[in-house]
């Protein structure tokens, strides 16, 4: 199996906090890994130095075995990588067709001269509608993004994220915010995601999908991995039993 | 044609360039510019030197555009550096720093400004000609790139750089990009303002024509490019038009600046969409 | 001596320019919108006091009128203009503004003539002081003073009043503040009364200075109160004044080094577009969240 994410020692700190210190981990393709751990344990600030929203202090991360510390999230999504949002980030002025067809054109607008010199969007449109399908969002294409509920946008950005052809998506908090239908909704469409052979990362604090789901289980705490593995070898893991126990979600886990 | 509408036609001509080329930038990329009075007077100066040095159209034309977009792309550097509503302060300040060097310099005539540029040789008609040409060419592309995958990202850019960086949409390109453009052909509109002229002086490029430049795209419809044509023709005429106006040109323009934001904040094209709409409905 | 002068004419104009400054700093912690129409505040200031004092023959009670009108005034720029303009992106009350200040400088051109209104009696104006052969004019020593009481009584107001602290905590943390009970509506009054009043007399004190307002009176020195608030870290009061003074002195001594090829008024915004390079977030960097 070839290696799609690389992290190699990995750290920030945030003044004198040790937010992630030192994580080395490779994604495999094809994986479908669970990233876990309590409130403040690094997820988001692993995830957001992935996505290049952050710079590590030091180490490396390499997306298809290339360098990319350096490079800017636009160029990361680029090279294979398709986020979402904690906080769902649609282009609200525009119709839920065109967030998708945007995302779908990533060919024409990685550079403004190209982007100037093409016009037609009809192919991007089809692959558009075809997504939107494919994500329970049929007609709902010509309404402005804006005027949609929570639960629909959690589905435009997987959609987004879809439509840009990735090698690896990771998904920070899908289910946040969702009720219990639209949840398990979603997840059936990101397991369908992962069925079309694209590598998922997933953080969720839903922990009862995640055991469900996920075939790889990655657990940090205090910005550092204490588990790694199997799921249901890894919850039996004591030290991270200890480290739940210690923020009481075990027993959100278990119910 | 007498030599008034000649002259009215021209300027017509000169203020369409700038309205659609200061939209693309605040319209298409959202990038809020209040200093495109600073590229419009950097091309004329430059077309000025160029025409009385060499008196060839060629060259003073693409002295204009080529100064233009240089200070442009300059700015358009700061615009990545700074969030949107300090770029605004920062255009404005372009403007003022534009305006204060020059009035300084004794090699661009200083206070004085530049006079007895040489003529095209294709009389006032020819110019106007020429002028409305590259003005119809202006809204051409401008409507290109609307239609384009580049207006689409600009879209995109203006509204959420983030979201736009999370499909591969790298927001500084774009930006300079848009800056370039737009500030290119604001320097094409100096040189074109130079040889209908003959004869600049600072103040022609000061912040108050900024200003009248952000009305225009304000009131017809910001992004809107067939909006933003209808109100550069309609508010250059209207001073023409009603002499009221004419002397108290600021006042009415500031009146429906802060009239047509506080009513209509998508301005003309957004009342005609409307209007359709309703009647369709109906 | 000269030296010693122009520090004189540089505190006292950064003292002007902080007055000025305070309230559009305020108002974009509070609200972020960039309130250029505060120049046009500033402007009608100076002509109500000039105007008054004409009328009734007292500079004291042109600036009692000043600060009565101007509040009233910045209250229902809040009130008609930016209240129905917040859910919009803030580039577009800050476009109304400068509509709205372009369009009150020509009115004060057509109600008041395009040369402006001079103090039919201003003594102050033409009062100087000599220490030891530094001179200083009444006008200077008024501005200090003036802005010297004020920003002790603004340091008061906001450390000792429960309405000052409240409205302190509003513009730092304005939902902590609304859960302690301060009304975020009433705060953002009191803000535009306050900083509207300050732009007053700073407008005023211009006019005496210049014993003269004119319809271009607010316009350069709003650029500079936008470039000022910018360098000072927008929405912090101690960044804005440090600001203000040093831009103050830069332009006094500036005029001398480098008044041969740059304009005295284009100073501030050489600094700001140098600053903005070197340091995005301004001077302090220190925002309020």
């Amino acid at each position: 199996m070839s290696a799609v994410l690389e992290l190699d020692d990995v750290a920030i700190r945030f003044g004198g906090v040790q937010a992630v210190g030192g994580v080395t981990r490779t994604v495999d393709a094809g994986d479908f890994v669970g990233l876990i751990g309590p409130n403040g344990a690094g997820k988001t600030t692993l995830i957001r130095i992935i996505a290049g929203l952050l710079r590590p202090d030091r180490g490396k991360v390499m997306l298809g075995g290339s360098d990319v510390t350096g490079e800017s999230t636009s160029a990361r999504v680029r090279a294979g990588l398709a986020l979402t949002h904690q906080i769902v980030r649609p282009f609200r002025e525009m119709t839920v067709l065109d967030n998708v067809i945007l995302a779908a054109g990533i060919g024409y607008t990685s550079g403004p001269l190209r982007a100037l010199l093409h016009v037609s969007r009809r192919r991007e449109a089809e692959r558009a509608m075809e997504i939107l399908g494919s994500v329970g969002l049929t007609g709902t294409e010509r309404r402005l993004a804006g005027e949609l509920p929570l639960g629909q946008l959690k589905r435009l950005e997987l959609a987004r994220a879809l439509a840009v052809d990735p090698k690896i998506v990771l998904l920070d908090e899908p289910l946040a915010g969702l009720n219990h239908a639209e949840a398990s909704r979603q997840v059936e469409t990101i397991m369908e995601v992962h069925r079309r052979g694209i590598t998922v990362v997933l953080v969720e604090h839903n922990l009862e999908e995640v055991m469900r789901v996920c075939r790889r289980l990655i657990v940090l705490n205090n910005g550092v991995v204490i588990g790694d593995g199997d799921p249901w070898e890894v919850m039996a893991n004591p030290a991270v039993q200890e480290a739940y126990v210690g923020s009481g979600m075990m027993a959100h886990a278990e119910a | 044609m007498s030599a008034y509408t000649i002259s009215i036609v021209s300027i017509i001509g000169i203020n369409v360039i700038l309205a659609v080329s200061l939209n693309m930038i605040s319209g298409f990329c959202g990038q809020i510019s209040l200093g495109h009075g600073a590229f419009f007077g950097a091309g004329a100066y430059a077309a000025a030197l160029a025409m009385v040095a060499t008196a060839s159209v060629p060259l003073a034309l693409l002295a204009g555009v080529v100064a233009g977009s240089v200070l442009g792309i300059l700015v358009g550097f700061a615009s990545l550096r700074v969030r949107s509503d300090f770029l605004a302060v920062s255009t404005i300040g372009v403007n003022f720093l534009f305006v204060g060097f020059v009035r300084k310099q004794s090699w661009l005539g200083g206070e004085m400004g530049i006079s007895g540029i040489p003529p095209t040789g294709f009389g006032a008609s020819g110019n106007m000609i020429m002028i409305l040409l590259l003005a119809c060419a202006t809204v051409v592309f401008s409507l290109y790139v609307s239609r384009s995958w580049m207006g689409f990202a600009f879209r995109a850019v203006g509204e959420d750089e983030q979201a736009a960086a999370t499909l591969g949409i790298g927001a500084g390109a774009y930006k300079l990009a848009a800056f370039g453009i737009g500030t290119a052909l604001a320097g094409l509109a100096g040189a074109l303002y130079a040889f209908f002229t003959q004869f600049i002086t600072v103040d022609a490029f000061d912040f108050i024509l900024s200003v009248m430049l952000m009305a225009m795209v304000v009131i017809g419809g910001i992004g809107s490019t067939w909006g933003v044509v209808a109100a550069a023709v309609g508010l250059t005429l209207l001073p023409e038009a009603i002499r009221f106006v004419n002397d108290y040109r600021l006042l009415v323009f500031g009146g429906m600046l802060v009239l047509v934001i506080r009513l209509a904040p998508g301005g003309l094209a957004a009342l005609v969409h409307n209007l359709f709409a309703r009647t369709r409905k109906a | 001596m000269y030296y010693i002068d122009l520090a004189v004419t540089g505190v006292s104009f950064g003292c002007m320019y902080a007055m000025m400054s305070v309230g559009l700093t305020l108002v974009y912690g509070l609200l972020r919108i960039l309130h250029v129409a505060h120049a046009a505040v500033f402007a009608l200031g100076a002509y109500v006091v000039v105007l008054v004092a004409n009328a009734t023959g007292s500079i004291a009670l042109g600036f009692l009128a000043a600060v009565i009108v101007t509040p009233l005034f910045g209250i229902a720029i809040y009130r008609l203009l930016y209240e129905p303009l917040l859910r919009y992106r803030p580039d577009v009350p800050m476009i109304a503004s400068v509509g709205l200040l372009v369009l009150m400088q020509d009115a004060f051109r057509i109600m008041f003539g395009e040369q402006g209104v001079t103090f039919r009696q201003n003594a102050l104006s033409f009062t100087t002081f000599d220490f030891h052969g530094v001179t200083i004019s009444a006008v200077q020593i008024a501005l200090i003073v003036t802005a010297a009481v004020v920003f002790a009584g603004l340091h008061l107001f906001t450390t000792r009043t429960r309405t000052g602290l409240g409205w302190r905590a509003t513009v730092s943390r304005p939902k902590i503040a609304a859960s302690f009970g301060v009304d975020p509506v009433k705060v953002r009054y009191l803000n535009f009364a306050i900083g509207s009043a300050l732009a007053a007399v700073a407008g005023g004190l211009v006019a005496l200075l210049n014993n003269l307002v004119d319809p271009s009176i607010g316009f350069v020195v709003s650029y500079k109160a936008l470039a000022i608030i910018v360098l000072g870290g927008l929405g912090s009061v101690r960044g804005t004044l440090v600001a203000s003074l040093v831009l103050g002195l830069v332009e006094a001594y500036g005029t001398i080094f480098i008044g041969a090829w740059l304009d005295r008024d284009a100073i501030a915004f050489l600094a700001l577009i140098v600053l903005l390079m070197i340091r995005p977030q301004g001077f302090t960097g220190a925002r309020t969240a």
